[in-house]
């Protein structure tokens, strides 16, 4: 808030557009996403954070207001990509629009209209590597906690939570293209979530693996 | 119609916005929350949090819409210009 005295500053003096560049660029790369390719734009929303370091002490987002809590208010710190990570892969750009996703070529399309696109999306969920051949890999998106099973070049994801006991599907074992829960044994058939038990099958999610990277749609954004 | 924007003075999308409005010759409230101090600035982030649902910038509401963001397009359907 503007009535308090004013918060330790978390840059050095003499912070440049160049140096935020600098520091946020590689950062954001690991979520998927870079910097936006109108130059212009870009340098004009980090000039704004400049003002905003000098101001309030760090570079709170542009577009945003600090609340007060600082809970709340670290989620806005610049670059805030991991705390709204399903809703801007949606936007395929960061709330500001000065961080784009890798896929997008132009820039310029991404400035300006900011809301969240209704329907299925499709999330940056994991590398293939992370994938172990007879184990799976357990991610969130959204709320959702998803399953990767991985046989030779082909990934599949399903619910991680077996329809029996709720045991995490993920841990489970692996045998060509089927799934043993680590609990009691369930099965599953990773391809489709069916199981021989009734009404048990599992969700499953279209995935597409794109230069190593795994893409899993889900139904909404933030579901 | 009443038009009110709610803005950050830091924000490029609500610069956007003002230069938009301008340019159209519209009329409009300007609240800029980040220059607030104290109890206003609480009362116009609860406001502008009862209105859009967030704390994202720029909030324009003409009339019965809502727009968050500079939405170019929605801005001139709503407002005729």
């Amino acid at each position: 808030m503007n009535d308090r005295p004013a918060p330790r500053r978390r840059f050095a003096e003499g912070t440049t557009v160049a140096d935020l560049e600098a520091y946020m660029v590689p950062f954001v790369r690991h979520l998927g996403f870079k910097l936006n390719t109108e130059r212009e734009f870009a340098h004009e929303v980090l000039q704004s954070e400049i003002e905003i370091l000098d101001r309030d002490g760090d570079v709170y987002c542009p577009c945003r207001v600090r609340t007060g809590d600082p809970k709340e208010d670290i989620k806005i710190i610049c670059p805030c990509i991991p705390f709204y990570l399903e809703q801007f892969n949606a936007m395929r750009k960061c709330w500001c629009g000065l961080f784009i996703r890798e896929d997008v070529l132009d820039g310029a399309e991404m400035m300006g209209v900011i809301e969240e696109p209704e329907g299925p999306i499709e999330v940056r969920a994991a590398h293939v590597e992370d994938i172990a051949a007879s184990r799976g890999l357990r991610v969130k998106i959204g709320k959702r906690e998803i399953a990767l099973f991985r046989t030779g070049n082909e990934v599949f994801a399903l619910s991680n939570l077996c329809r029996h006991a709720f045991g995490p599907l993920s841990e489970g074992y692996v045998e060509g293209y089927e799934v043993m829960c680590p609990w009691h044994g369930w099965r599953y058939d990773i391809r489709t979530g069916h199981t021989d038990h009734p009404n048990a099958d599992v969700q499953t999610h279209p995935v597409t693996v794109r230069d190593g990277v795994v893409f899993v749609t889900v139904p909404k954004p933030t579901e | 119609m009443d038009v009110k924007l709610y803005a950050l003075s830091t924000c490029p999308y609500c610069r956007m916005t003002k230069r938009f409005l301008e340019e159209a010759g519209v009329e409009y409230e300007l609240t800029e929350v980040d220059l607030l101090e104290g109890a206003d600035k609480q009362a116009a982030i609860d406001e502008v949090k009862s209105i859009s649902g967030g704390t994202s910038f720029p909030v324009l509401v003409a009339g019965d819409e809502v727009i968050v963001g500079f939405n170019k397009q929605r801005i001139k359907d709503v407002l005729g210009t």
